[in-house]
């Protein structure tokens, strides 16, 4: 029993100590008063600016970008497997898809250099084609599974006597859908937009291969961003006593408080889910 | 049998019980009589089945269940309380022993499970352990059917024999009070029919205590008979 | 008729979405495969040097993915070997001891835990060193130790989520036989449950697996470099696969280093894949044992 409770123990500290060392090797930073300038100036060490303003907005950015690209397709295709299409076809995309949570980011990001990135060069014929866009539609491609798996297994959990009685009364699959099915799973479907949100946010491989890692705050969906991810993987590299390397703690602390928020919230949106 | 003759093996006084949420038992008080069969019928879901889990404790591994009252049982030495402190759960189930409604095999050969049980006590003699669960299964009626398959996964059993494996399973420790929820309700006629002899034949060694809702079990089998309706345990005319 | 022209639109909007996800998915796995079938070759792994000399350390490869490969699975094994007990015990606790509200504010821990991006996960591994390098030994550097611990915390979340759905999703009369055999809580659980659940905690073992191999984020900031041959032990640096990839598509010199990358890219892509499709049969297992039961 003391084993048992000690391993939990043990993992419930070490969560916590994450955060804790965000913070105690932020302090520095934080002691100087300089966490205001860092959160709102632009990046430029050379004039002794260390600003992330541009890293979080380029993160907001990518991230809100696929999340806008990947929630219709995944929605099509949970509605593809649970409604319109629940036999062979459904099933097969099904298997699909799960098959697809098994692709590793850095295949994702591979390809991507080598196959999207020439294209969206030809098609804009603006830039070097790593863009926002580029990794935007790489990271949609990545958390599509996560959301649709997420969303069939909410329409599942609707209970059968409501989709019976519908068909019963001689209501069409469309009607099932937006009649029962959608008003009851909406809490299931808000959690998997969350949760993928999160795993956008929190992805590294992508962003760094393809969103070009300009410093610049970016303006346009077409310009290079760098997210606080691929921030903190080029900053690493750098020498150890700067302020730059200390900066990167702050990022991880943001980057550990956002993606708590977005826990929270799907648990919130799950209690509603369950009730 | 005289009711005057039987001597009690098991005191219930202002028994409660909640689970879930629910109150399902409130102010139970009865007596149980040894070497009888004492039959609980009543309508489902109204706390039969807990009421069995309260003789020995077992509701105390179910998420969610509550139980309050004083229950004792006569095991040879006098009255003892069996929630008292100093009481051991291991022991005392294996005094009160539970058959489950539905057969519950362990996922393992016939042998093994009637086994299982004595590995727990400790028991390490493989002598001694063949011979004891040989007794079982006989005390079971059902040496005969399984002698030359004990090795066979007990899943493979039909559902009468599984019941009656479960029941030995139960019989190899010897228990003086054997619990039963609705042991035949998921078998068929010939199984109840088997079961129900088994039954009549344990009295002998140990005091039964059936959960059933069979009007026509009650009958045939019944020394006692008690119905539980609106939390309270009443008793019926006997035979 | 109102009813079927909505129909028809959800169909076309359903299977449109089903075209588009499965074309993206072709392009990719259909370039890779073009890309990297040709690459596919015992030179690839292994360069220069006879498979059986390399597999028994007998001589170095210089030109071959090798060492990545061995770096791979060497943080596998160590990763996994330090994340299976502890969150084995820890999904135990939470499903068999934990308290209602001990169990609710643990599970949102690990659910904190589960969404830690793997970069912060690297930048802790990364911060433990300067820790230790600080306080402890001034010879600590970033080496597959510290990536391997690194790695067991970010698949510890699966683990424990794994033990804990497949030990509650147990019926509750198998809970119930053996307490009422008389056995104690410990010995229902090592007798009874935990190998009832093995099934579904294979599968997730299996899956956890495949996150430490495919990762990237973890290692770049915990010891992995370019190029260091096979780990010498747990306190040097090593190669693997995932930066392989990564740093080869940031930094090829030729075209015959990038094809070198193709081919590695398919085989982490074929090892993810073939773990996927172990942990899939494994769950079939279940189902097929499951039906034995009369």
């Amino acid at each position: 029993m003391v084993v048992f409770s000690g391993a939990a123990l043990l993992c419930a500290l070490a969560t916590l100590s994450v955060l804790g060392f965000m913070i105690w090797l932020s302090l520095p930073v934080l002691k100087s008063g300089m966490l205001w300038q860092i959160l709102t100036d632009p990046w430029s060490p050379d004039q002794g600016r260390f600003g992330i303003a541009a890293m979080v907005v380029g993160t907001l950015y990518i991230a809100g970008l696929s999340l806008v690209i990947s929630f219709p397709v995944s929605l099509g295709c949970s509605f593809f497997i649970q409604v319109s299409s629940p036999g062979l076809w459904g099933r097969l995309l099904k298997k699909l898809v799960q098959l697809m949570t098994a692709i590793p980011t850095v295949i994702y990001g591979f390809v991507g250099i080598f196959l999207l990135v020439p294209k969206v060069r030809d098609i804009f014929s603006y830039g070097s084609g790593m863009a926002i866009v580029t990794a935007a539609i790489m990271l949609a491609m990545l958390i599509a599974p996560t959301m649709i798996l997420f969303f069939t297994q909410s329409y599942a959990r609707v209970p059968r006597a409501y989709t019976d009685a519908v068909d019963a009364l001689g209501g069409t699959a469309s009607q099932r859908l937006f009649y029962v099915i959608l008003p009851q799973a909406w809490p299931g479907i808000l959690t998997g937009v969350v949760l993928a949100f999160g795993r956008a946010m929190g992805d590294t491989l992508i962003a760094l291969m393809l969103s070009g890692n300009s410093v610049m705050m970016p303006s346009s969906l077409l310009d290079s961003a760098r997210t606080l991810t691929a921030h903190i993987a080029m900053i690493i590299a750098a020498d150890f006593d700067s302020v730059e390397f200390k900066t990167i703690f702050i990022c991880g602390g943001i980057l550990y408080l956002m993606t708590g928020l977005g826990v929270f919230a799907a648990r919130l949106s799950q209690q509603r889910d369950r009730s | 049998m005289s009711k005057m003759k039987d001597k009690v093996k098991v005191k219930v006084r202002q028994v409660a019980f909640h689970y879930g949420g629910h109150q399902v038992l409130k102010g139970v008080n009865t007596d149980i009589f040894a070497h009888c069969i004492t039959s609980i019928s009543g309508p489902s879901g109204q706390g039969k089945s807990s009421f069995l889990t309260v003789l020995n404790r077992l509701w105390e591994s179910m998420d969610g269940a509550r139980a309050s009252g004083q229950v004792t049982i006569d095991f040879g030495q006098g009255f003892e309380d069996i929630y008292d402190r100093k009481m051991s759960l291991p022991w005392l189930r294996q005094q009160v022993g539970t058959v489950f409604q539905v057969p519950n095999p362990l996922p393992m050969g016939i042998f093994k499970n009637i086994c299982f049980p004595l590995k727990l006590a400790g028991e390490k003699n493989k002598d001694h352990m063949r011979c004891q669960v040989e007794q079982a299964l006989k005390d079971a009626f059902l040496w005969d059917e399984v002698k030359d398959r004990l090795q066979k996964d007990a899943r493979l059993l039909s559902g009468g024999q599984q019941q009656r494996l479960c029941i030995a399973r139960a019989l190899v420790l010897n228990p003086q009070i054997l619990l039963l929820d609705e042991p035949t309700s998921s078998l068929d006629e010939t199984s109840v029919a088997v079961i129900e002899d088994l039954l009549l034949s344990l009295k002998r060694q140990c005091t039964i205590i059936m959960v059933t809702h069979y009007a026509d079990q009650v009958r045939r089998i019944a020394d006692h008979r008690f119905v539980l309706s609106k939390m309270q345990l009443k008793q019926v005319g006997d035979e | 008729m109102k009813a079927g022209v909505q129909d028809r639109i959800l169909a076309m909007f359903s299977w449109g979405c089903a075209l588009v996800l499965v074309s993206g998915l072709a392009a990719v796995l259909g370039f890779l495969l073009v890309r990297g079938a040709p690459a596919l070759s015992r030179e690839l792994i292994f360069g220069s040097v006879a498979p059986l000399d390399a597999l028994l350390l007998k001589r170095q490869v210089f030109y071959g993915i090798f060492p990545a490969v061995a770096g791979t699975v060497c943080l596998v094994v160590f990763s996994i070997g330090t994340a299976l007990p502890v969150g084995l015990c820890a999904g135990i606790w939470l499903a068999e001891y934990a308290p209602r509200l001990l169990k609710q504010i643990f599970s949102l821990v690990v659910d904190i835990l589960a969404g830690i991006p793997s970069i912060v996960v690297g930048l802790f591994g990364f911060s433990i060193t300067i820790f230790l390098h600080h306080f402890l030994n001034n010879r600590v550097f970033p080496c597959l130790l510290i990536s391997a611990l690194a790695l067991a915390f970010l698949v510890l979340p699966y683990i424990i989520k794994t033990t804990q759905t497949a030990m509650d999703s147990l019926p509750l009369a198998l809970r119930l036989t053996a307490p009422s055999l008389g056995a104690s809580r410990l010995e229902n659980i090592v007798h009874v449950l935990v190998p009832a659940a093995l099934p579904d905690l294979a599968s997730g073992v299996i899956l956890a697996i495949g996150r430490c191999a495919e990762d990237t984020a973890v290692i770049m900031l915990t010891g992995v470099v370019a190029t260091a041959g096979i780990p010498k032990s747990i306190f040097s640096s090593y190669e693997a696969l995932p930066f392989y990839i990564y740093y080869t598509a940031s930094e090829y010199a030729d075209a015959s280093e990038l094809v070198k990358a193709y081919g590695a890219a398919l085989v982490l892509l074929l090892i993810c894949a073939g773990l996927f499709g172990l942990a899939h049969l494994a769950r079939v297992w279940v189902a097929h044992r499951a039906r034995v039961r009369t």
